[in-house]
């Protein structure tokens, strides 16, 4: 773990500037993705850094109405500090929200569109697993294997690194999906990176020690199968239609 | 096609047998949750799991010692110091600990690290309020701390009355002490 990183009598979190560069190669991911799949780059990254704004200040906006007493008197602090007080699920639907209705106003197909987002998409959630690992959050459980990492004095899963590598499977499976040899129609690669991260996440996410729990059952696990039961479902419902997606 | 389509629904049934199955033998018991018997859990409006812990420095604090000496509110602190949002906060804690004297006690919860670390971290910081010990987790796992940081305010009478999860302002802690004080 690094939370800082001290640059003389500089100390710098970690965390936000591994999101920021997320944020950026994101971004770039999408650009290069539109090309790649033949489109239009511009209104692509448009649509992602619509998104990111979004959410961004989406996320912010939420936690402060859900915050509202600790801001009536304090209006400054909605506006500063900026290293805390995000609401990510309000953030993610804010930011979803306007893609859509960014990507309906400049006629954007759907389908297209996500495979054009998917590996930003998934370059974001990498970098998210990074700055956990370096920050200390979401740390994994107790472990004597080997390729455990000593956290606090003792040797867990680096459950945030196996988190980043199925996303790093799922780039792959992007990039094979958009091959010219294996590509097929649009919607594709997005669900085939969408159900190698959740079916990845479904894996790791056993492992983490600090996960948000439902009558002891992880609901990120939950929350994984489902979406990779949503995209085999919409896989399959393509081949049952002959092959539309 | 036929096949095809066999093959795909065989699939998903299986990723979702599979998946269940995995979900099932990934849930974490009772025991998991909860080592140490006989606790409330800090749920608003129970009373507060007890605990005896040591500081860095060898004092010895019992949260239910508290109540009993004419009743002090308690603001209990979960941190460490590899958790950036807690670092954040932590002058707070020890300004509302200079601030309000004996009205309130400030307890920093510190998580799984050595009593020589939080020593360090507490006299590079300027940090005098009482820092306990928890490397065993007991407390930690005592009040299901599920994210760092996390902050029980605990009223004079030894009843949770807000759990806070997340870097909190100077001006939030202080308006939660008012209303724990006022109570």
């Amino acid at each position: 773990m690094l939370p800082f990183l001290n640059l003389g009598p500089l100390a710098l979190p970690t965390g936000p500037l591994v999101y920021l560069l997320g944020v950026w190669l994101a971004l770039f991911a999408v650009d290069r993705a539109a090309r790649r799949l033949g489109l239009d780059a511009e209104r692509h990254y448009a649509l992602a850094t619509t998104a990111v704004l979004a959410g961004f200040v989406g996320a912010r906006l939420v936690f402060v109405l859900l915050h509202w007493p600790s801001y009536d008197d304090n209006l400054l602090g909605i506006v500063w500090p900026l290293t805390t007080g995000y609401n990510a699920a309000g953030g993610a639907l804010i930011g979803a929200a306007a893609a859509f209705f960014y990507g309906r106003w400049r006629r954007l197909s759907l389908w297209p569109a996500l495979d054009a987002l998917a590996p930003g998409l998934l370059l974001f959630l990498i970098a998210v697993s990074l700055a956990d690992f370096l920050g200390g959050a979401g740390y994994g459980s107790l472990t004597s294997m080997p390729w455990g990492i000593t956290v606090f004095g003792v040797r867990r899963h680096a459950v945030q690194l196996y988190e980043a590598l199925a996303g790093v499977a799922a780039l792959g499976v992007w990039w094979a999906a958009t091959s010219p040899r294996l590509r097929g129609a649009a919607g594709r690669p997005f669900l085939w990176a969408a159900a190698v991260y959740a079916g990845g996440r479904l894996l790791v996410d056993a492992w983490r020690e600090n996960a948000a729990l439902v009558n002891g059952f992880h609901v990120m696990q939950v929350v994984a199968l489902g979406v990779l039961l949503l995209a085999l479902g919409l896989l399959a419902r393509a081949v049952w239609r002959g092959g539309a997606t | 096609m036929k096949r095809e389509r066999l093959e795909w629904l065989a699939l998903i049934v299986l990723v979702a047998l599979l998946g269940g199955g995995w979900i099932v033998l990934s849930r974490e018991t009772e025991a998991d949750n909860q080592p140490i018997a006989l606790t409330t859990a800090p749920y608003v409006g129970a009373l507060a799991p007890d605990f005896t812990a040591q500081t860095h420095d060898g004092a010895n604090f019992t949260l239910s010692d508290f109540n009993a000496n004419g009743g002090t509110p308690v603001v209990l602190n979960f941190w460490a110091t590899w958790c950036p949002p807690c670092r954040v906060e932590m002058p707070h804690f020890e300004a509302a600990a200079q601030l309000y004297g004996d009205d309130v006690a400030v307890l920093g919860v510190n998580q799984a690290e050595s009593g020589a670390t939080i020593a360090a971290y507490a006299r590079n910081h300027g940090l005098s309020y009482p820092l306990l010990v928890d490397e065993e987790m007991t407390i930690n796992h005592l009040y299901g701390i599920l994210n760092l940081p996390t902050t029980v305010f605990i009223d004079a009478n030894g009843i949770v009355r807000e759990v806070l999860v997340g870097t909190m302002s100077r001006a939030v802690l202080e308006e939660r002490i008012e209303k724990l004080v006022g109570q």
